[in-house]
């Protein structure tokens, strides 16, 4: 062989390439890649979700690469005619955004055993709920002696630069923003009263965390007493010994439903049903209800147990009605002018 | 090698793989940061639009100031606080040399994330500060510090500390110990002879661990947004805002374009500088 330069180099960037471009020597051999979310997520799904899916299809090979929503869809748009995620898991907003860009498969209703027995609420034909996300209110029990009822307790005058919120970028804290509308005659279109209500909770906040993860931290830290949070984050906590506790404001806790989607042009599309099919398994729902994932289930045909059943909702029937579902389309339409309002206006 | 001449030490041609890889990850992308950045809203024409948007307001106006302004206040602390421990370093006997190393580079053998997560432990309410304060009874309630720009001057000061301290030892090392004698036995005090000999004579030193320096704390997102909260914005956090909350390329492309411009500005007037003080030193 005559090793020159140039048939080095050759070798070397067709190597190079194969790496770049892995589909170029194996387009449809790699294995599943579901998009999960990062943290609790992850773990909850590699424990629990990806062994269901290997018994379910002979151990097909599946990979997870978890990341934020947002970040699914960057990815994707980068590569629409080959794109390297089978299923995306989104929150409500970005969920909207992909379906309106086209990135997301109709998820086949028909052929699914399990679709017809999600409530309603679950039920989405470009890609279904498998699980819920909840919002109400944390505290600090060592610091605060009555348990908070209502989202109205976070103005009381006692917390006094102790309370913590997030920032619009997380679905979090935009649908906090909406339900505080709401309480003062705003809606999901007009949340002007929501920022009149932030501006009076000036004087109580202690932090405007970047992210929802970053209240976590603040509660370990002692700096905030009281927030908006998710009830899966504070479970965590919760298990590691921090002093949390969650609670379901009585103006309802707010719920986004996560789904879950078949990616548009995926070259696993086959599996990727077959993992959805999974997600939305009673089996599956249940297991990822009990400790320590306490996931809220979507599958009518689970019976809500444990602590969900205790502090959320003891059936489906009662968290529809005690759950509060926020319209995210009406939401994203003005989200980009409310995030630019708040980096104006939320300084204290 | 199978032909072509042989290869000199310093043909320009060694330089090629550096400058394709140059080409390919940074220029190219670089190039299509500036197409998308001159896209309309919704794909509309192209123009500078997106441009105007940011320079016509105020407020993106105050978070690039903001930014730059941050950038010179965490410079000018590691330089305060790093001088004197490079000239510790410097003097130090050659047996404590090997520890002091150890120490100065102990923040970039972890993670930043790390670190950045030990500046909230160190800054919360319950943290290390807090607790002296209040146990030396200098304050009865906890202080705020973590979430204000203070806390977040001094954690991007330590984060960034090495970048600081290396070069700068490396141009005391080269300062001729007997200077320092020289301008002492002619009668300078320790002062003047620091600010007439010294200090001239380590300008370079100065001015790359100012630039290091300069560079990372403006652009350390992962700090910025944890130690500083979700109410401080900062040009990284509103390009990531934009571009990943958003899925507003164009504007962050944008964003990108004047955030780089900017430090390019930035970074031509420590350049000039350090001509300057080449002049300096050697005059």
């Amino acid at each position: 062989m005559n090793l020159n330069r140039r048939s080095l180099m050759t070798t070397a960037l067709t190597l190079g390439a194969m790496r770049v471009y892995p589909g170029i020597s194996y387009a449809q051999a790699r294995p599943l890649v579901f998009a999960t979310f990062t943290g609790s997520w992850e773990e909850a799904h590699k424990a629990v979700l990806v062994p269901a899916f290997r018994k379910a299809t002979g151990n097909a090979q599946i990979v997870l690469d978890p990341m934020l929503s947002v970040d699914q869809i960057a990815k994707i748009n980068a590569a629409k005619a080959n794109p390297p995620i089978d299923v995306m898991l989104h929150d409500p907003g970005p969920a909207l955004v992909a379906v309106g860009q086209g990135l997301a498969e109709p998820y086949p209703v028909e052929k699914s055993a399990y679709y017809k027995d999600l409530i309603p609420v679950a039920q989405e034909k470009m890609g279904p709920a498998p699980f819920f996300q909840v919002v109400g209110l944390t505290y600090n029990p060592e610091t605060v002696k009555t348990p908070p009822k209502s989202w109205a307790d976070l103005w009381n005058p006692a917390f006094k630069g102790r309370v913590g919120i997030t920032n619009l970028n997380s679905t979090l804290g935009t649908g906090f923003l909406v339900e505080i509308a709401r309480m003062h005659g705003g809606s999901e279109a007009n949340v002007d009263a929501g920022f009149a209500a932030l501006d009076k909770l000036k004087p109580n906040l202690a932090a405007v965390a970047a992210n929802p993860g970053a209240l976590a931290t603040l509660f370990q830290q002692g700096q905030i007493d009281i927030s908006p949070g998710n009830f899966n984050a504070i479970q965590i906590l919760k298990a590691r010994g921090v002093p949390v506790e969650f609670v379901a404001p009585k103006e309802g806790a707010i719920a986004f439903k996560t789904t879950i989607h078949i990616v548009k042009n995926a070259p696993n599309q086959e599996l990727a049903f077959k993992l959805i099919e999974a997600a939305l398994s009673p089996e599956v729902q249940t297991e990822l209800m009990n400790p320590p994932y306490l996931i809220v289930p979507t599958n009518s045909k689970v019976k809500m147990a444990g602590e969900i059943a205790k502090v959320l909702a003891a059936s489906h029937a009662e968290m529809e009605k005690k759950f509060v579902f926020q319209d995210w389309a009406k939401i994203n339409e003005q989200r980009a002018a409310w995030i630019d309002k708040f980096n104006r206006e939320i300084k204290f | 090698m199978a032909g072509g001449a042989p290869i000199s030490q310093n043909d320009p041609r060694l330089a090629w793989p550096l400058a394709l890889v140059f080409l390919v990850l940074f220029v190219a992308p670089l190039a299509m940061l500036l197409a998308l950045s001159l896209q309309g809203p919704q794909g509309g024409a192209l123009g500078v639009g997106q441009y105007a948007r940011f320079l016509g307001d105020l407020f993106s106006l105050g978070v690039l100031g903001g930014t730059l302004w941050l950038g010179v206040k965490v410079t000018l602390l590691c330089l305060l606080l790093g001088y004197p421990l490079a000239w510790l370093y410097v003097r130090a006997p050659a047996g404590l040399r090997g520890p002091m190393m150890l120490v100065i580079l102990l923040p970039l053998l972890t993670s930043v994330v790390v670190r950045t997560f030990a500046w909230i432990v160190i800054l919360g309410r319950q943290g290390i500060v807090n607790e002296t304060l209040m146990g030396l009874g200098l304050t009865a309630t906890p202080l705020k510090l973590l979430y204000t720009d203070g806390g977040l001057v001094v954690a991007l000061a330590q984060v960034q500390m090495p970048l600081m301290v290396l070069p700068l030892i490396n141009s005391l090392f080269r300062v001729d110990p007997n200077l320092a004698d020289a301008s002492a036995i002619l009668g300078a005090g320790a002062w003047r002879g620091f600010f007439r000999v010294l200090l001239p004579l380590t300008l370079p030193g100065i001015i790359a661990g100012c630039l290091l320096t300069y560079a990372g704390a403006i652009t350390a997102f992962i700090t910025q947004s944890l130690v500083g909260g979700g109410q401080m914005l900062f040009m990284p956090g509103y390009l990531y805002q934009q571009a990943s909350t958003l899925q507003d390329w164009p504007f962050a492309a944008a964003i990108a374009m004047i955030f780089l411009v900017a430090v390019l500005a930035v970074v031509s007037v420590f350049n000039t500088l350090g001509r300057l003080s080449r002049g300096y030193a050697q005059a």
